[in-house]
């Protein structure tokens, strides 16, 4: 039985349940309503894909009379495939599955009942195979895999019996690992429930007789990536292109390697990569033929010192984003952001920038002021707000040709009300990211009279966008789990324009937390885009006792973009200690703020592959500590930026700083 | 008095026998209130006649490099947790559970686009979270239905747009929210939790009628009989008639009234000024304006009245840098009797207890 009655008015507010309870008042009401267990019926039901039913539930108090209450019915392992209307209790199945439905009593004593749903899933209706079949050779052996649909058009998790029609031919494994032994036609299936995947090989004997393999170049340091072109040829010296050609490593590593990290590796195309210096011998192989070559691997004798430059302090109130860039006058410049304070933005003459000198600042309507960007011609200065009391967030505007005496020109807040995180300034445009979800183009070459003539969204479910950055009319956006978009905003060749942006290609990284995008064409050819990750240990349960950072995790995925169509995550910098926020790349160098890591150079010369942080790239770490800082003694790196060979970098908890790198002086005895 | 409401007025009575004014002179008050631009969550004692205290400052969201926005907070009825809505996302924003005193996280569940202020009915199984998408395009949002056992988002109601205000009669039957960006005043059945009714306050606004409403709160009579409704762009309270479903009393209120609170026996009403930075207090009965309050800082936001009528405990955000703050109101005098700060943009306010 069902009940669905309206709730007795013998319930109270929260506030007089309080004073009741200080004040010992009984509740007489209260009492007698008290549902102290509820009986779902039917307890268990099997439906099939499509089917409807409706569930009741009955609720009792103590004493096992019927408590009229209403109910409410969910399911929260059925979203998206067990429909339940939360007041009928009626329920309809979706997709296969075992699910448990809950008939909450919207009573005092929450008590709820419970039903378990059975859904049988839909037939199998197809397995596909990961290859596709064609000629093969006697003696190859080449794991494939199978995925299982149902007739939802669901992957199904099921198991799998390998068999191949002529064992004479070829035999396969549990795995799916295939082997042929002889020559002749034969079908590996893949069998799930009685439904068959199969493709057909025809089978011949392997003709390879001789095998070579060259090497992209014979010595290397740790990090090149190194090529290796296997060959293989027939009798006639004719190279045989369709056999499978396996890769194997034998490592001489210099030094000892712990299990921490191989000494080197090399994938299934034959790029190879070495983290430790020594000698590796990469053997290429078909059956009954193989060949090496050995490259050596040298240390790659990168780092760096630091010199400390200068410290541009700004101790009461927490720094966000930076920009330096050189003024009408010839002058040296630095605009730095404020976080989560009341609403400043500085100035600095960094000319000197072992003495930068605070030339002017601005108040704004804002708590966090959290990007700040300046325009190619270094006339106008953009800022984001955050937290403006008047919920009214937006850009402002700054004529900044002054930067001892800057005025603001406009402000924009039209439809940017939600707060603008980031920006940036791209041919007399403002690309402002919007309330987290789209960015808006506002034109700005009449800065007095700011409009809006784009605006872009991504159109993934709960989708969401942290940052741009534009480079010869490309935009990077990073949206978190979306990962990077490129959008044509003018440079392009899919005729987008500030009006009318276009995207190019969007890339979802492992993790799929983008926080930050830098675009980088390496001089190798290959046009790599960075992405940095923004992960954070949830700030609940006083985590910060004292106000001292916490741990931020998560680093930078590089994606081969090469390919627009095809990109390739093919290397990562992940730091073991501390996560990653923003970055610049000039000139073959990362430059990459890791909050409690501080600010890391790395090498990116070359092609790039596998984890950079073991190759011996890394150039240089700093580390700033300022006594006096927002929280003492803290890094806290926020974001560089290279001007004029002097590296700034803006720091949470103590403003801007400049260093310096330079080459590692070594002792001649 | 229509019949349901009889019930809370026996309550209404115990309350009152409950309550001996010399009792009340020593009695402390414990509120959560939230800082919206300090991902902060302050807990405040407050003992009558002395210091307005925070007792505690608790840290709130996913990311120290993001603000993410605690804007609403709600109490659970039998006082084991507070709920917090979390306004900023990636891009929705979140319900945090919170058990109480030890303030620690409980469950999460996730919302819409910038949820703002939470309802709990009388018996706690679930809680009405507005979406109010401040930001976002000026389309109908909804409110979530969220199971408090399992935090399980149970379903998205669509209201209105911009929808705020989130709150349930005092028996828990209707539920009722004000839409800022068309003027509606929305109701949900308490048992269905379906929209069933929606009033368009423009169109039935008293006379002189026409002019902007932009509601942003809703405050139910403990009589079961009326809502009141502020028009935060009117300059006006609204008195709704529930039983005729239509605009029967305008009591005004210059300097943009925001929330509202009514004291336990109903014959007080409060109202936040934000754009005066002012605590209204009028005669339910009368109309009359009762006292008008300077607060200490700028922009007034939340207001609650302590159980026993004494107390009004009101959030004013602040400008820029401006700390938070917490005033405390004696309500019958009309005087500010405490004050302390907290984190920046001071907002949600939530009573936890009455002791002594």
């Amino acid at each position: 039985m069902k009940t669905r009655s309206t709730i007795r008015p013998a319930t109270l507010s929260a506030a007089t349940l309080a004073l009741l309870a200080a004040t010992a008042v009984p509740s007489p009401q209260l009492v007698a309503q008290e549902v102290a267990r509820v009986v779902v019926n039917p307890a268990a039901i099997t439906l099939q894909v499509g089917e409807k039913a409706t569930v009741s539930a009955t609720a009792y108090d103590a004493d096992g009379n019927v408590v009229e209450v209403p109910f409410m019915y969910f399911s929260r392992d059925g979203r998206g495939r067990l429909a339940v209307d939360r007041f009928t209790g009626e329920i309809e199945a979706f997709k296969g599955g075992e699910f448990e439905v809950i008939a909450r009593a919207l009573g005092p004593t929450r008590v709820s009942g419970t039903m378990a749903a059975t859904v049988a899933f839909p037939p199998i209706d197809r397995v596909e195979i990961s290859e596709t079949g064609g000629r093969y050779y006697t003696g190859v052996t080449v794991r494939h895999k199978a995925t299982v649909f149902d007739e939802a058009d669901d992957e199904r998790d099921v198991p799998v019996t390998w068999t191949t029609s002529d064992e004479s031919v070829a035999t396969v494994d549990r795995f799916g690992v295939f082997t042929a032994h002889g020559p002749g036609e034969v079908m590996l299936e893949a069998v799930a429930e009685g439904v068959v995947g199969r493709i057909t090989y025809v089978v011949a004997d392997n003709p390879v007789t001789a095998m070579a393999i060259e090497a992209s170049q014979a010595r290397g340091r740790t990090g090149d990536l190194i090529r290796f072109t296997p060959t293989a040829s027939d009798a006639g010296g004719s190279a045989v292109d369709d056999i499978r050609i396996t890769f194997s490593l034998i490592s001489d590593p210099d030094e000892i390697a712990t299990a921490d990290i191989p000494p080197a590796e090399i994938d299934g195309m034959g790029r190879f990569v070495a983290y430790k210096p020594g000698v590796y011998t990469v053997t290429a192989s078909v059956p009954g033929q193989t060949a090496h070559a050995t490259v050596e691997i040298l240390p790659r004798h990168v780092a760096e010192e630091v010199q400390f430059v200068g410290h541009a302090p700004v101790r009461n109130v927490s720094t966000s984003d930076l920009w330096v860039w050189e003024g009408v006058d010839g002058r040296d410049y630095a605009i730095t952001g404020t976080h989560s304070g009341y609403g400043s933005t500085y100035w600095w003459d960094v000319t000197d920038p072992a003495n930068p000198v605070l030339t002017d600042s601005l108040i704004v309507d804002a708590r966090t002021t959290n990007d700040v960007k300046v325009s190619e011609d270094g006339t106008i200065c953009v800022i984001s707000r955050e937290g403006a009391s008047s919920r009214r967030n937006g850009i402002v505007i700054v004529d900044c040709r002054d930067p001892r005496n800057i005025e603001v020109i406009s402000t924009y807040d039209d439809e940017l009300t939600g707060g603008v995180h980031n920006l940036f300034i791209h041919d007399d445009h403002v690309y402002a990211v919007n309330n987290g979800i789209r960015f808006d183009v506002i034109n700005i070459e009449d800065p007095a009279n700011p409009h809006r003539v784009g605006r872009f969204e991504l159109d993934t479910p709960g989708h969401a966008i942290h940052d741009i950055w534009i480079v010869d009319g490309i935009a990077y956006t990073s949206n978190w789990g979306d990962g990077v978009a490129v959008i044509d905003v003018g440079g392009g060749d899919r005729g987008g324009s500030p009006e009318n942006p276009v995207e190019i290609a969007r890339f979802r990284d492992i993790g799929g937390a983008t926080h930050a995008a830098f675009p980088y064409r390496s001089p190798t050819g290959r046009f790599y885009i960075f992405m940095g990750d923004e992960i954070g240990a949830p700030a609940f349960d006083g985590q910060e006792d004292g106000r001292t950072p916490e741990f931020m995790d998560g680093y930078i995925h590089v994606i081969d973009f090469t390919d627009p169509e095809n990109p390739e995550e093919v290397a990562r910098y992940e730091i073991p200690e501390a996560g990653s926020h923003n970055m610049w790349i000039e000139d073959d160098r990362l430059y990459a703020a890791f909050y409690q890591g501080g600010l890391r150079v790395l090498d990116i010369s070359g092609e790039l592959k596998g984890n950079l942080y073991h190759q011996g790239r890394e150039i240089a770490v700093y580390k700033a500590y300022d006594p006096d800082g927002v929280v003492a003694n803290a890094p806290f790196t926020w974001g560089p930026q290279m001007h004029k060979g002097n590296l700034f970098f803006a720091e949470y908890f103590s403003g801007m700083w400049a260093v310096k790198l330079l080459p590692r002086r070594v002792l001649i005895p | 008095m229509i019949g349901r409401s009889r019930g809370t007025a026996a309550c209404l009575a115990l309350l009152a026998m409950a309550a001996p004014h010399d009792r009340a002179a020593s009695q402390s008050y414990w509120v959560y209130a939230a800082a919206e631009s300090e991902d902060e969550v302050a807990l405040l004692r407050y003992d009558a006649g002395g210091d307005l205290v925070v007792e505690k400052t608790i840290t709130t969201g996913w990311l120290r490099a993001e603000i993410e926005a605690p804007h609403g907070l709600a109490m659970d009825p039998a006082g084991e947790y507070w709920y917090l809505t979390l306004g900023h996302g990636f891009p929705n924003g979140r319900l945090v559970k919170y058990a109480t005193g030890a303030d620690t996280v409980a469950g999460v569940a996730d919302l819409g686009l910038f949820p703002a202020t939470i309802a709990i009915p009388p018996h706690g199984a679930v809680a009405l979270a507005v979406n109010a998408n401040f930001h976002g395009d000026h389309v109908p949002s909804t409110v979530t239905i969220v199971d408090l056992e399992t935090m399980f988002p149970i379903a998205d109601v669509v209201t209105c747009t911009m929808p705020h205000g989130s709150r349930f009669n005092a028996d828990g039957t209707k539920h009722y929210s004000a839409c800022m960006m068309d003027n509606q005043l929305v109701e949900i059945d308490g048992a269905t939790l379906d929209v069933t009714r929606r009033l368009d306050l423009i169109a039935n606004m008293a006379p002189p009628g026409g002019e902007n409403c932009s509601p942003t709160w809703t405050t139910p009579h403990p009589d079961g009989g009326r809502v009141f409704v502020p028009c935060n762009k009117g300059d006006v309270i609204l008195e709704i008639d529930l039983e005729a479903w239509r605009v029967t009393r305008r009591i005004e209120a210059p300097g943009a009234p925001y929330n509202l609170d009514l004291t336990p026996d109903g014959t007080k009403l409060l109202a936040t000024l934000k754009g005066s930075a002012r605590l209204g207090i009028w005669d339910v009965e009368t109309g009359d304006l009762l006292h008008m309050i300077d607060s200490l800082m700028r922009v007034t936001h939340g207001v609650i009245v302590t159980p026993d009528g004494r107390y009004a405990i009101v959030t004013v955000e602040g400008v820029g840098g401006d700390p938070g703050t917490v005033e405390v109101i004696e309500i019958e005098s009309g005087t500010r009797v405490a004050s302390a700060e907290i984190g920046k943009q001071a907002g949600g306010i939530a009573l936890w207890k009455m002791e002594g």
